[in-house]
């Protein structure tokens, strides 16, 4: 923090619900639509802002090609109609990109250098697949025992993480179902309405019987991940999806999904300028490797190194959103760092209410500002782990 | 009916989506027949709720009425309330609602003003009279009215018995059996308007007559199906687990039907459903519909009642020793004779059944159909026996068991006193079957087959007993295989081997047979005088078969689907493979000589200088699939099974499948990026993917787009010609060889080894399997070149080679092959 000459606040934060891929409600959305969609509810959210004075608009996006593909950070600001002048950046650090947006665009106002940021994250895994619509691996992977993990699936990986934590299939069955359960509690509570901006989806279908399109609107508020009819033995009935004998089932995994989110960072001095006032600050963010066979874990690594940057005890964070990737890493992480089950994702996690990739990390930044501020917490956390082996962590104050 | 006019099925509405129904819609579509299916409109929502459910359920039954599962998008929806109308487009009516005479009645009186004005209109019926039925119909409509029986599962069933009410134009029948035998594929017997018309009139007669005398002799009921299954030239499914698979409801009401409606028969008392069927129905154990019938299953065990206390004991009796060998005797006379003799119980019980179902046919044949040959093909056709009663009994020696039977009849030993009809022992009758034809009781002589246009195209029918058959001219035959024609400029090539296997004998004729084709005639069929097509490279005589392999463990749907096909197609791997002898004597160079000769035959087939065509029925495995693949055309019956199934010993496609495939995937992608394409074919050789008809096979890739699939394989020779001919006709030329063949390279093979090194990681396959689907990688995609080289085939066929050669001689997969070859059962190392 010493290093900084200015803070960075975030001003306005939102998304869009979250949709359930390849098949939710999101299937036929195009990731640029939800990206600008988003852009202009959160400038919708800064009233005399002028869009003009964006300095940046820097977007986290994990499968970044085809329909988000072509930098769809610029493609997006310009159909939500920013002006030519603002520039954007699209970038890549799989499941972190969107809380990486947050912190490089945090760390242009930090260093002195912009004024007005946007971070924002987006992605459609059902129209790109996890690995992309070409996955290709270098040769080099197969000529070297130590690189083979490169060339490994998420749920290999948190299968290793579970058999190494000690992490049963019972105990990751109850986290899930717990995952749910407070994700349904906070949806019916109206937790998510402050975060979330309704989205109207249009279907356009082919009649056949009175060969005209078929033009539908229907309003998505609400996320579409949670499921009511789940239970521990529900879940216990599922088969592992990547292990034989395993434990990590598609119903304690995170649900692939889709959506996306935008956050607005200024300076004090914009934030007087633009007659704002801050939801919370941007304190820190680091990032670190692990080995890729065990990725989930990689938060164990992150987590006390932010700390230590920001100056901050972990008893100091109110609220912890842990990504879900898996609970196996979910659970290893909670366990390694002794964290309290009841800060972790009081709203649920992914596991519930679903993971879009890139977009994660600015979605959840929505919820944790929104959140605490209810909730009067000061400061919370981001953390999550990271495809071949890393984890990340940001550390925010609600003012 | 107009005679002048010809008819042309454009569509065909099914009325009634039951099972039956719906199946029969399947299959129309799978022929490719527009087809709509009509159910009672839903009460709420959709008024299509109904149909739309039934089409659904199609998707789900097991073995699957549909040839691909997108056929099922192909039948439209109806219902009685909106669409009527659509019935005036319909050239074919079949009506398959439940087996109630008031429920047809209010339906034909609902749809006969709609039907259109040539439109035939066929009751699917398997009991009630045609004629009853016709009076339900219009006056001046009836003479399009008739009675068509398709037998569950309609797909795979051969048989369509067609029944004319006293009103039917005869023209009429003629052009719906044409439909019938060429667009659907069935074997249709024209049956009289008797009750349960020819092969469940003697088929449950039968499983009534194996009740009676398994109670006579108190044998279980697993006992008996061991003794009436296989032994006996029946399927599997024997007795009871047919009624189990049928329908135990469905089977008394058949029975009903019988004493209903057949008072005055000799054999009336003994239509009655027996007292522990009528409890299991009251039960609601009606048989594999409620998953609990005569047998039950609990856990992995199979439980079989007992009739006596009517609980459910440890299934798995068996036939005894003894009798089971003279079972095995292959002289039918013997056999019979044996059976007769012997005292042991379960010896006298078969005899009583057979001798029983003899007196029966005798005294009801006459009744019931035109000929002896209509007769016991329906039985083949129907219930799925090897020969029909008559036949039997003409083989065991016609006089000989005609006393027998007359003298248990005289001694009271038979079922009824109902004495043998004269014809049975009249002078010099020998049987029932004789080349000029099969004995027609109302024409007392022999008739012959059907006249009709129709089976001109089937050049070598389903023959019965004593039915003379030439397979043309001999152009050279060897111990392997016999080269032969017709009487025209086509050459035809059939194999000797046992299970239609490829050894280097067989290597040796096909080449031989491709070099007289060139010499002297205009073309190259290869075709078997009866499935398989070919279960691939040499067998190894003392292969046994055997057991069931394991059900796989469940994981991701992908594993399951490789590990229930590398399953499922195992078995058949081992024994299409010509490594046995010499794997064991250690003589693998001598294997690498086969190879490269298979190599060599396979490219001949390609690029002959006349047209080969491969006609395939049946299984066609590993060396039989790439056969197929490089004929310049496949014709293939839809119930044709084709699949390289060479991973399930450890091994990999080494004829040119692998080759193929990579050309294959070439052509697919135009010029753009071939990964998508290659990667489903590797999944088909890596997870040894067997088509569950022509058209899947199509879809994985084996079958191409101009290959062609036909519906009854008693025409496939006559159609296999023709595309022969038509070939030669339009001036064939081999294709030049491609020698800028495009491969993927080093980096999608290591993209293609990620993607099973999860599954390896994951423990869905082992380390071998690993290195199997590796070396199937590097061979797909070209070796270890830069991605875009361009190769020509030698170089993929010798990829093949060397990586053949080298999973032969590790340890695992030669493992593989002796364990699959000892016990018919998978290792899986």
């Amino acid at each position: 923090m010493p290093k900084q000459v200015q803070d960075a606040y975030i001003v306005a934060a939102t998304r869009t619900p979250i949709g359930k891929a390849p098949r939710g409600m999101f299937r036929n959305t195009r990731p640029d639509d939800m990206l600008a969609y988003v852009l202009k509810s959160v400038l919708a959210q800064c009233p005399e802002l002028d869009a003009g004075a964006v300095e940046d608009v820097i977007v986290g996006c994990a499968m970044p090609e085809a329909e988000q593909g072509i930098n769809v950070a610029r493609i997006g600001l310009l159909l939500a109609g920013l002006p030519n002048s603002v520039p954007g950046m699209t970038l890549n650090r799989f499941c972190s990109s969107g809380l990486q947006a947050i912190a490089f665009a945090a760390d242009r106002i930090r260093l002195g250098d912009s004024d007005v940021m946007i971070a924002a994250g987006t992605e459609s895994m059902s129209m790109i697949p996890m690995g992309g619509n070409k996955p290709s691996f270098s040769p080099a992977i197969f000529e070297k025992d130590d690189n083979i993990a490169i060339g490994y699936g998420m749920g290999i990986t948190a299968e290793n993480v579970a058999r190494q934590w000690s992490i049963s299939r019972e105990q990751q069955d109850l986290f899930a179902a717990e995952s749910h359960r407070r994700a349904l509690r906070a949806t019916d509570a109206g937790e998510f309405k402050d975060e979330i901006t309704p989205y109207e989806i249009v279907d356009r279908k082919p009649d056949l019987n009175t060969r005209e399109v078929a033009v539908t609107r229907r309003t998505a508020a609400a996320d579409e991940g949670p499921r009511r009819d789940t239970s521990p033995e529900r879940l216990a009935k599922l088969k592992p999806a990547f292990f034989s004998k395993g434990s990590v089932t598609a119903g304690n995994s995170s649900q692939m999904s889709d959506g996306a989110a935008a956050v607005v960072l200024m300076s004090e001095a914009a934030m007087q300028r633009f007659n704002l006032s801050p939801l919370g600050r941007f304190i820190g963010y680091a990032v670190a490797g692990v080995p890729p066979e065990i990725m989930g874990i990689g938060p164990v690594k992150a987590i006390p190194k932010v700390l230590q940057q920001v100056g901050l005890r972990l008893d100091d964070m109110e609220w912890i959103e842990l990504n879900e990737a898996f609970a196996a890493q979910s659970l290893a992480v909670i366990k390694e760092l002794g964290l309290d089950p009841a800060k972790v994702n009081p709203l649920g996690g992914a596991i519930a209410l679903g993971h879009p990739l890139g977009a994660t990390g600015a979605v959840r930044a929505a919820t944790l500002m929104h959140g605490m501020r209810r909730r009067r917490n000061k400061y919370g956390m981001i953390t999550m782990c990271i495809g071949t082996g890393m984890g990340a962590a940001g550390v925010f104050e609600v003012l | 009916m107009q005679s002048n006019q010809p008819f042309i099925v454009r569509k065909v509405a099914v009325l009634g989506a039951g099972v039956m129904g719906a199946q029969i819609a399947a299959h129309l579509a799978n022929a490719n027949v527009d087809v709509l299916l009509f159910e009672l409109p839903a009460k709420e929502g959709d008024p299509n709720g109904n149909v739309i459910k039934a089409i659904d359920n199609l998707r789900k039954l097991e073995p699957s009425p549909l040839a691909v599962a997108r056929t099922a998008t192909l039948i439209r929806p109806a219902n009685y309330d909106q669409h009527l109308d659509l019935l005036r487009e319909c050239d074919v009516v079949i009506e398959a609602i439940s087996e109630r005479m008031d429920w047809k009645t209010d339906l034909y009186r609902k749809v006969a003003p709609f039907l259109g004005e040539h439109a035939i209109f066929a009751s699917n019926t398997s009991g009630l009279s045609i004629n009853s039925l016709a009076q339900a119909f219009p006056e001046n409509l009836r003479h399009r009215f008739c009675g068509v029986h398709f037998f569950n599962p309609p797909r795979y069933m051969h048989l369509v018995e067609l029944i004319a009410c006293d009103r039917t134009d005869p023209s009429l029948l003629d052009d719906l059996e044409k439909f019938l035998v060429t667009t659907l594929g069935k074997g249709v017997i024209r049956a009289k308007d008797t009750p349960n018309f020819i092969a469940n009139r003697v088929g449950v007669f039968s499983m009534l007559a194996t009740i009676h005398h398994a109670q006579q002799f108190g044998l279980g009921f697993d006992v008996v199906d061991a003794l009436t299954g296989p032994l006996i030239g029946r399927p599997k499914s024997a007795t009871f687990r047919t009624a189990d698979v049928v329908g135990l409801d469905t089977f008394a009401h058949v029975v009903k039907t019988m004493a209903d409606t057949l008072p005055d028969d000799p054999w009336h008392r003994f239509y009655d459903s027996p007292g522990w069927l009528k409890k299991l129905i009251e039960a609601g154990a009606l048989g594999q519909k409620t998953g609990r019938g005569v047998y039950q299953k609990v856990g992995k065990d199979i439980q079989v009642l007992d009739g006596a206390s009517g609980n459910y004991r440890a299934g798995g009796g068996q036939a005894d020793e003894a009798v089971v060998e003279i079972l095995k005797n292959k002289n039918s006379a013997e056999r019979f004779a044996q059976l007769h003799a012997s005292s042991h119980p379960h010896a006298q019980f078969l005899w009583s059944i057979f001798r029983d179902t003899f007196q029966y046919c005798a005294v009801h044949l006459a009744e019931i159909a035109d000929n002896a040959r209509d007769l016991d093909l329906a039985i083949r056709w129907g219930f799925g026996w090897s020969q029909g009663p008559l036949e039997i009994w003409q083989a065991a020696g016609w006089r000989e068991v005609a006393q027998w039977i007359a003298d248990d009849i005289a001694a009271g030993k038979t079922m009824t006193a109902a004495p043998l009809p004269a014809w049975v022992t009249e002078p010099g009758r020998s049987g029932v079957h004789a080349p000029d034809g099969s004995y027609s009781p109302p024409a007392n002589a022999n008739v012959p087959r059907s006249a009709l246009p129709v089976y001109r195209r089937q050049l070598f029918p389903d023959r019965v007993l004593g039915e003379h058959v030439e397979y043309g001219h001999t152009i050279f035959e060897t111990g392997a295989v016999r080269c032969w024609h017709t009487g025209d400029d086509i050459a035809i090539v059939s194999f000797k081997s046992r299970m239609h296997a490829i050894g280097d004998d067989v290597l040796d004729g096909v080449l031989e047979a491709i070099d007289q084709a060139e010499r002297n005639y205009a073309a190259l069929v290869i075709w078997q005088t009866e499935p398989p097509f070919s279960v691939g490279a040499n067998l190894k005589k003392t292969s046994a078969g055997g057991g069931q392999p394991s059900k796989p463990s469940a994981a991701g749907a992908l594993f399951k689907q490789f590990k229930r096909a590398a399953e499922s197609a195992v078995l058949k791997a081992a024994r299409s493979l010509n490594v046995a002898d010499q794997l064991m004597a250690g003589r693998l160079a001598e294997v690498e000589r086969l190879v490269e000769q298979f190599q060599v035959t396979t490219q001949a087939l390609k690029y002959s200088m006349v047209p080969t065509v491969a006609a395939v029925d049946g299984f066609a495995f590993g060396g039989g699939c790439e056969f197929v693949m490089h004929c310049d055309r496949a014709v293939a019956t839809m119930e044709s099974y084709i699949g390289l199934v060479e991973v399930g010993v450890g091994l990999l496609p080494a004829g040119g499948g692998c080759k193929e495939f990579v050309l294959r995937a070439a052509q697919d992608a135009k010029g753009g990026d071939s990964f998508a394409f290659l990667r489903r074919y590797f999944e088909a050789v890596a997870m040894a993917q067997v088509g569950r008809s022509a058209e899947h096979a199509r879809e994985i890739g084996y079958l191409r787009s101009t290959d062609r699939i036909v519906m009854n394989r008693f025409e496939l020779l006559a159609i296999a010609k023709a595309e022969a001919h038509l070939l030669a006709q339009s001036g064939y030329r081999p294709p030049l060889k491609p020698r800028d063949i495009p491969v993927l390279g080093r980096s999608a093979a290591a993209t293609i080894k990620a993607f099973i090194a999860n599954m390896h990681a994951g423990k869905f396959i082992s380390e071998h399997d690993y290195l199997i689907g590796s070396k199937i990688a590097d061979v797909m995609c070209g070796g270890d070149v830069d991605a875009g080289s361009l190769v020509d085939e030698q170089w993929l066929l010798d990829l093949e080679r060397k990586h053949f050669m080298e999973l032969l001689a590790t340890e695992k997969t030669q493992a593989r092959i002796e364990q699959m070859l000892k016990t018919g059962k998978p290792l899986r190392n």
